[in-house]
This record gives structure tokens, sequence and C-alpha cells, in this order.
């Protein structure tokens, strides 16, 4: 399998005041395969969500590297990081993070419209495709405020796929749903992994991270321990999920997490 | 507590603090310069009129004179306190050579007179306000020529006329209370009694004064009417102290009025930032406020913390703000110390530009706790629960991205967002379109007081010579002779002969009063009338807008002449403008009265490709003592100094227009970045690169100061014409209509706005680089 996205002794310190340094990432050494559906779980301040933000040049790291298909992102100047954000990535946030002056539909081709990316009645037809595909395909005419949280973040979804990414990173995008929302977009992610996509998310929930293939447990700042559970396959029965979801207690209990 | 709240909130918002600040300071620092320089002129105004003992009442008279009637009319009047009758001599400019040229002063517009010191009041002045007494050979110039040839105490003053020689040392420079602006054609040279003497032997022409001092100045205008129907001599204008204190205050008064317009269009804007600021502030600070309640902190004490940061700043800006005038005021009033000296500065001169600037930190005080009223709606639970207290942003059925026909997505969003949150940007719009005000009305101004056609304000036809005949014995065979030469000269394509002649006319109030009119062909050299047509029959007669306003008479109104005897009706068919002879003229085409003859004037237009300046020569010498003045010089002389005066105020208003653009638009953009910087971590998450960014709010910028710009032209070239036209109707311009440059107006002008506005914004946005997109976004 090809390795899409790979980082070296990636290493994240704060410096938080004078002689006050709080060294986040240490040595994280981590490779993500194409089509890959990987989670990473660890206790609050284990490093999660900075992971994240470093490895998707969100954030600068302190020390490392990171190579998103061949390229080092840590060599790129701030256009060229912007313009592998929106072209070759996708991200799916806990609290969504529309923008709140435009309309769903607006929401979802923004990036698409910026990336220039075919011409407009050709991204506009993506757009809805997406929105036909996880369901919010009468939306598209809605302010933000006339959805609820799980079509929220079923709007979020689109327009992290509207520019066709290598991967997607998902920050809890779960963390704000109930229960059976949560069901739901995790059924959606998987599906959207099954078409080809990668996925790499953060998340503290079992049942979440279930559905993933691979696990990654991470411990002050580094990346302890991993297990691979294979894929999920949304249409297949209950029994499966909640074998996964044991599976993944267990283990994580013997992490102790 | 404070101390250390202030000291954190500095620390927080230095930037946006030291521009509000700073705006606070610059409103403080204007009104006390204005005030100040109102305080200067009125109190130098008074002191000049007092130490000179202006008279209250001016007949000027070119002829013979009764003296001794004179005097037994105003022994019988009880109005008169003290007569004299000033004699002057008049010199034509051609014979007179300041500071060691031999250029003369030909063709200059002034009328050039000498004069000994008068025994019982008003005195010309030196430089120190002292009675100037003078020894034989030397003179004292009027302030005038000081400025205008950049003469100085020693320089030679000579006279040269067939054979006659004289030359003089500046011994002092004139204060003429009557006579110092440049818009009054008359200028005194002070000499001792023996070279006057001298002079009075050679130069045969003389004029009078007829002065009267007043026992109630009260009365002038009773006094005046009862002059003007005695009979006794009124060849000339008559003149009154109110006009020389107009005269000589109109310059400084318009900087003064200008510059306290200034000063209250600022703190409107500093109000308006403190309003944006003050609810930023809030919006940032709400969980915080909700807390403070939520642990029973009284709202009272709570507005009492935030309003402590901006009385402090208010009140330091104002003290700084006055403390910055003062090196500043000096330059402002250096025209009226010059013209009018300086006046003992009394508890008042120094109490008001204070006061003025206090009440800059009053109005920041009072618009503070207005504005913080607002903390009493938060609740809080509200406070504690929700992110802000703030509208959000409605979401527009129209401007949708997909409909979008701007090709480049930065540029829509931007604009969109200026529409979408329209009254968020007001502040920012009206900061763009005051600026755009301030610059354009000054610009427009001084284009217009320099345009050739701004002669029609002095009442007169626009053409390319102007030649002006004064009172003379042989006036009218001189003027036959001239109207002849220009009716056989080639060069001359049309000419129109000006008589102005005294007639006189029955008042309102049945009295009789004297009118000067100017007779002749007024279709040749056409004027812009304000209401109606210049005269064509004989029984009409046009009106200046001073004298139309005074005689309460309108287009279609009749007035009695009398003529010859009798009275004859005549109709006003025309009210146009004019600032000369203090604003009050006439024009008829009746014939002119030869017995009260004032002055004749011819204007003439050349054939085209004829020499200007050689005609000009020729004229000079072919008709001389007459004045020959092309059109440029005749503006320059009468208006040089307004528009020495004007240019000041077109620089500082630009100065102004753009610190304002420039400051507001800095501390706007630094407060919006603040409040969109989740909104912008957003974007930036999702790929917008910081250059995208940059394009939105640019296009913000530049979309509201187009806006800004379009406004403010609109309402320069119609509000602002009014109250140019409203400063002018005091001279007895009322209608100013600009002469607009376009490439200046629309294209330049606009252009430094936009440089000035895009560089700010570029600035402003170096903070976003800081924004660490990560930290945003998590929570």
């Amino acid at each position: 399998m090809t390795i899409l996205l790979e980082s070296r002794d990636l290493n994240k310190r704060f410096v938080l005041g004078k002689q006050n340094e709080q060294h986040v990432l240490k040595d994280v050494d981590l490779q993500i395969e194409q089509g890959e559906f990987v989670a990473v779980m660890g206790p609050s301040g284990s490093g999660k969500s900075t992971l994240l933000y470093n490895i998707s040049g969100m954030d600068r790291m302190t020390s490392g590297s990171v190579v998103l298909d061949g390229r080092e992102l840590s060599e790129l100047s701030e256009e060229a990081l912007s313009d592998v954000r929106l072209t070759e990535m996708g991200f799916v946030f806990q609290h969504i993070h529309l923008l709140n002056n435009l309309s769903i539909f607006d929401n979802i081709i923004l990036p698409a419209y910026l990336a220039r990316d075919g011409n407009r009645t050709k991204i506009n037809q993506r757009a809805g495709e997406l929105m036909e595909k996880v369901g919010i395909a009468d939306l598209a005419d809605n302010d933000i405020t006339q959805a609820s949280g799980g079509q929220l973040q079923r709007v979020g979804i689109c327009r992290a796929l509207i520019n066709e990414p290598s991967i997607v990173f998902g920050d809890e995008p779960t963390g704000a749903l109930n229960s059976k929302a949560a069901g739901g977009i995790m059924d959606l992610l998987a599906d959207i992994n099954r078409s080809g996509t990668t996925i790499l998310l953060v998340t503290h929930n079992v049942k979440v991270a279930a559905r993933t293939e691979r696990v990654l447990f991470m411990l002050d700042g580094r990346i302890v321990a991993e297990k691979r559970l294979g894929k999920y396959d949304p249409k297949g029965n209950g029994r499966d999920s909640k074998a996964r979801e044991e599976a993944l207690s267990s283990w994580l209990l013997d992490m102790g997490f | 507590m404070v101390a250390k709240i202030l000291k954190k909130d500095f620390s927080r918002k230095t930037l946006i603090t030291i521009v509000v600040f700073a705006f606070i300071l610059l409103s403080a620092l204007l009104v006390a310069s204005g005030s100040n320089l109102i305080m200067a002129l009125t109190s130098s105004l008074d002191a000049l009129m007092e130490t000179a003992k202006a008279p209250h009442f001016v007949q000027m008279h070119a002829g013979e004179i009764d003296q001794a009637e004179i005097e037994r009319w105003a022994t019988a009047n009880n109005l008169v306190e003290t007569q004299q009758t000033v004699e002057m001599i008049t010199v034509d400019g051609s014979t007179l050579y300041l500071d060691d040229t031999d250029t003369a002063e030909e063709n200059s517009v002034m009328d050039i007179s000498f004069v000994t010191q008068n025994r019982s009041f008003d005195f010309l002045l030196d430089l120190d306000n002292r009675v100037i007494q003078l020894s034989p050979g030397e003179v004292a110039v009027p302030i005038y020529y000081m400025e205008q040839d950049d003469l100085e105490l020693g320089d030679t003053v000579r006279i040269s006329d067939e054979g006659f020689e004289r030359s003089f040392r500046i011994a002092a420079f004139v204060r003429d209370a009557q006579m110092n602006p440049a818009i009054v054609h008359s200028k005194r040279f002070l000499v001792h009694a023996d070279d006057y003497g001298a002079l009075r032997e050679h130069f045969a022409e003389t004029e009078y004064l007829i002065e009267f001092l007043l026992t109630d100045p009260g009365q002038v205008d009773r006094f005046s009417q009862a002059y003007l129907s005695s009979g006794l001599p009124q060849k000339g204008t008559s003149v009154d102290r109110t006009l020389f204190k107009m005269l000589n205050g109109l310059s400084d008064g318009i900087v003064a009025g200008v510059v306290i317009v200034l000063s209250l269009l600022l703190m409107i804007i500093a109000v308006l930032c403190l309003r944006f600021t003050i609810l930023a502030t809030i919006e940032e600070d709400t969980k915080e406020i909700g807390v403070m309640k939520a642990i029973g902190i009284g709202k009272g004490d709570i507005r009492r913390i935030y309003l402590a940061k901006y009385v402090v700043m208010g009140v330091l800006a104002s003290v700084a703000g006055y403390l910055a005038s003062l090196p500043l005021n000096p330059v402002l009033s250096a025209n009226v110390m010059l013209t009018m000296g300086q006046a003992p500065k009394g508890l008042i001169e120094y109490a008001v530009p204070i006061v003025a600037a206090g009440s800059i930190s009053l109005m920041v005080f009072g618009s503070c706790a207005l504005i913080l009223r607002r903390l009493n709606r938060i609740s809080a639970v509200e406070a504690l629960r929700s992110r802000t207290v703030g509208a959000s942003a409605k979401n527009l059925p129209v401007l949708k991205l997909k409909k979008s026909p701007l090709p480049n997505v930065n540029v829509f969003l931007g604009f969109r967002d200026v529409v979408q949150r329209f009254k968020l940007f007001g502040l920012l719009c009206f900061v763009f379109f005051f600026s755009a005000f301030v610059i354009i009305v000054p610009v427009h101004f001084l284009t217009t007081i320099q345009s050739p056609s701004f002669i029609s304000y002095m009442g007169i036809g626009r053409s390319d010579i102007r030649i002006d005949l004064r009172q003379s014995e042989d006036m009218d065979q001189r003027f036959d002779r001239m109207l002849t030469t220009l009716a056989d000269d080639p060069d001359v394509e049309r000419f129109s002969p000006l008589v102005t002649s005294q007639f006189t006319m029955v008042g309102s109030d049945g009295a009789e009063e004297t009118i000067n009119i100017e007779t002749g062909d007024f279709s040749i050299f056409p004027l812009d009338y304000v209401e109606g047509t210049a005269p064509e029959r004989e029984d009409e007669i046009a009106l200046s807008s001073l004298n139309a306003s005074e005689m309460e008479k309108r287009v279609g109104d009749t007035l009695l002449l009398i003529i010859d005897g009798e009275e004859r009706e005549m109709t006003v068919s025309g009210i146009y403008q004019d600032v000369t002879h203090g604003g009050r003229t006439a024009k008829a085409t009746l014939p002119y009265n030869p017995e009260t003859v004032l002055w004749q004037a011819v204007s003439l237009d050349l054939t085209s490709g004829s020499d200007l300046d050689a005609k000009v020569r020729e004229y000079s010498e072919a008709f001389h003592p007459a004045r020959v003045t092309d059109l440029e010089g005749y503006l320059g002389q009468t208006l040089g100094n307004t528009i020495e005066q004007l240019r000041l105020v077109t620089v500082v208003a630009i100065g102004v227009g753009l610190s304002v653009a420039v400051l507001i638009t800095s501390l706007f953009l630094t407060m919006l970045i603040s409040k969109d910087a989740s909104q912008i971590a957003i974007m930036r998450s999702l790929g917008f690169s910081l250059r995208n960014i940059r394009v939105q709010y640019l296009t913000r910028a530049l979309v509201l100061l187009g806006l800004g710009i379009v406004l403010g032209t609109v309402f320069s070239n119609t509000l602002g014409q009014r109250l140019v036209s409203a400063l002018w109707a005091l001279m007895g311009a009322s209608q100013i209509r600009f002469v607009i440059n376009p490439i200046q107006a629309y294209i330049l002008l606009p252009l430094l706005l936009m440089l000035a506005v895009s560089i700010t914004t570029l600035i402003s946005m170096a903070n976003i680089r800081e924004t660490n997109i990560a930290e945003m976004i998590v929570e």
C-alpha cells in the first residue's frame, strides 16, 4: 500500500511564558496509508488535536517532518501550504465551523470556487450530488440556523469533500452530536472511506473509533500503541459493531484509558 | 484597582487605544486652535479699531469740497462727536517704484494715495500698533505691499513722474484700519507734512475721506441716511466701521470657521469610533461582564469600571490636544498678528480655548456614558451561556455565492460582507464620506477662486482686459479718446464702455438715498445672474445681491429713481453677485448722470493671436494714467491674500482628510479583524491564504471608500457649494457655483485616498499572520 501521509520525529513545543515551555508532541512517527481510516485516541492533554493540526499544516511544528503525497509540508510557504489544505485536505470539526453569513450550499461550494476546480456549473452539480449522497439535498437554500446539529455536520462533510481531497481530517466530528446523529455520521464517513478517501480522525469515543480500521493510542505526546480492527462495513450486522467496540474497549482498558 | 484595569486594557489593545486617543487629541487641538483664532481675531480687530480710532462713518469723495459747510453740518448734527476731512494725493502706480526696482506699480488694481498722519482719529499705526510719526524723507508703506514685494525697513520708495523725483526711506509699515485687506482697492502711504507739501505741488489729483466719529455708533445707519440726504460731497462710496471690521476679519474668520467645523466633524467621528470600540469591547467581555453580574457587582459599578478608561483617555487627550494647539496657534493667527497686531490677552482669551478643549472631554464622557447603558441589557445567565451579545449577520436572500457574477471569490465575499453588515461598516463609510467632503470642498473652492470665471462674482463680465479710469477733471475727454482708439484698434474684437455714476433713489421709508449705478451694454460681456437677467430696457435695473437683500427687492419688484427731478419707476430685471465696493452696486442701461460720475471702465476682448501682455503695456502707455489690467492680474491682486489663506486651508484639509481616513481605517480594521478572528481562522483552515484574506478586507475597504467618495463628491458639489456660498454671502456672493477640475476632483484625489486607505488596510492586516489557526479553531 502507498504511504499517503507520514510524519517523522514530529515535535511541538508551546512557549507559555518566560522559562515556561510545554512539550506537547514528542518525536511522533506516523504513517497513514492511502485509503486508510485511522482514529487517534488518548486522554485529555495527550496531544491528539495538536497532532492533527500539526500534520495538517494548521499549526507549525517545532521540529520534524511531515510528508503528504511526497511533499514536505514544513518547507512550503504559507501560500503553498494554504493551497495544499484547499486542494488536498478536507476538515470536519467538532463544532463544524461553517461561515455564518453564507447559506448551506454556499458553505459547501466555497472551497471549490476558491480552488477554481472546474467551472462553476460542474462545482454546483458536484455539491448537489454530495448533498444528495449525505441526505441533505433539501437544505440547499437554507441558512445554517435552519438545520439540526447532525444535518450541519453532514454539511461539514460535504464541504470537506467538495475538492476531492487526498485525506480528510476530523477533530471529534461527532463530539457535539447525540448518539443517533453520531452513528449516522460515522456510517457516512465509513462509506466515504470505502469509496477510497483516506480519513484520519481524533476522538475519545469508543463507538466512533470502533468504526475505523486502525486506532492509535497517544499518551503524553507520543503514540504508544496501535490496534488494527479491519475495515468496518456500515451495512453489516449490529453484532459486528458490538464486537469491535468490546475489543477496542478491552484494549484501551489494558492501556489504562 | 482602576489603574490596574487601565494598564491591563492598554497593554491588550495598545493600537486601538492610541488611535482613539489620537483622534480625541486632534479634535481638541483643532477646537482649541479654532477658538483661539476667533478670540485673537476678535480682540485684535477690536484693539485695532480702538487704537486707530477708526471712524464710524466715511464718505469718499473725488472733487471739490466745502470744508466749512461740512463742519457746519457736523456741528449741527448731534450724532457727530468729531469730524475730520482727510485729503489724499492720488498717485498713479506707474510713477511708484518700490525697493530700488525699475518696475513701477503700474497696472496695479490698487488706488494709491499719499497722506499725512491724522490729528483727531483714523490713525495709521505701525506694526507695534503705535501711531506713526515720520521725519522728512521717510515713508510708511501699507502691509499689502510689504507682503507683496517683500519689503523691509530701510528699503526705498521712489516716485518718478515727468521730471519729478522723490525718494523715501521705509521707516514703518502701515496698519490701516480702513484699507488693510487686499480686497479693498485703496491703499494709503504715509509721509511727513513737508514731503506731502512737495507731492501736493506736483500731483494735482486729490480725493477726500470725509470722516465722522459718532456719539452713538449704533446709530450709524440713521447717520448714513442723514448724510446722504444732506447734499454734502458724495462722489464716492460710503463705508462704516462694521464694514471695516468685516473686511479685515473675513479671510481669517473663514479659516477659523473652517477649523471649528472640522473639529466638530472630527468629534463626531471620534464619538462614532468610541461607540464602535465600546460595543466591540462589551461583546468581547460579555462573559466577564456576566461573571461580574453573577457574583453581585452592580451594573453601576461595572459601568464605572468601563467608563473610567474612557474618561481618563478623554481628559488626557483633551489636555494633550490643548497643549499641542499652543505651537499651532501662532501659525494660524500669523495673518491676524501681522495685519492687526496682538491685543493684550485677558483671562477670557486664555479661558476660551481651554474650555473648548475641555468640552471635547465632556463630549467623550457623555457619549461613553450613553453607550455604556448597553451594559444594562446583559443578563448574567445569557452572558455566561452565549458567546456574543451583538446581533449576528443575517443571511441575505440575494448575493448568493452560487449566483455570483464576480469571478473572484474573495472580492465577492468582501463585497457581500459590506452589504450584509452595513450597519457595522456605517462608521467607516461615514468617515470616508467625511474625508472626501473635507478634501473636495476646499479644493473645489480653490479651483473656483483661481478660475477666470470668478470675475463674475465681482460684478464684472469676463474679458481679456479691463481699463479703469479714476476721477479727474478731464475724465470725460480721456474716456471719449480711449473709446475712439479702441474702436479703431484691429486687435480689439469687442469692447464695452461702462460708467458708474451716483443716482438718487427713493427708499422704502420714503427717504432719498444714493445708489451707485453702472450703465452700459451688459450683453457684450455677460454676467451670470443669480436670478433674472441683465437690464435691457431703460426702465430696468439689476441689483447686487447685498443691495437686493437690504432693499428687500426681488426680480419683478420696482424701485423709484429720481432722474432730472422726476421719479422714474425701474423694474428689477436681475440680481447678481458682487463682492466689490462693499457688495452694493447696481446696473442699468439708462444714460449715466454726467454730474455724478464716479468712475469709468472699459472691458475688452482681443482678437485671437494678439499678445495680451504687449497690449496691456500698450494701453497703459496710451491711456495713462488709466489702470490697465488683464483678468488674471486683476483677480490675483484683489484676491491674492484670500487665495493664499485658502491654499493653506486646502493643504490642512487634505492632511486632515487623509489622516482621518488612515487613522479610522487602521482602528476599524484592527478591531474588525479581531472581531472576525474565528471566521478568518475557519477560512484559513479551509485553505484561504493570507493573500486571499487580504483581498477580502481590501475589497471591503475599497467598496466603502468608493461609496464614501461618491457621497462625498455629491455632497461637496451640493451642500459644500451651499456652505461656501453662505460664507461668501457676507461679502455679496451668495451663490457660488464651483468650477471643478475633473482630473483633480474625480481622478487624483480619489486615487490619493485609495492609496492611503489601501496601504493602511494592508498594514492593519499584519496581525492576521500572527493568528494561529489551530488556536482559534480548537476549543
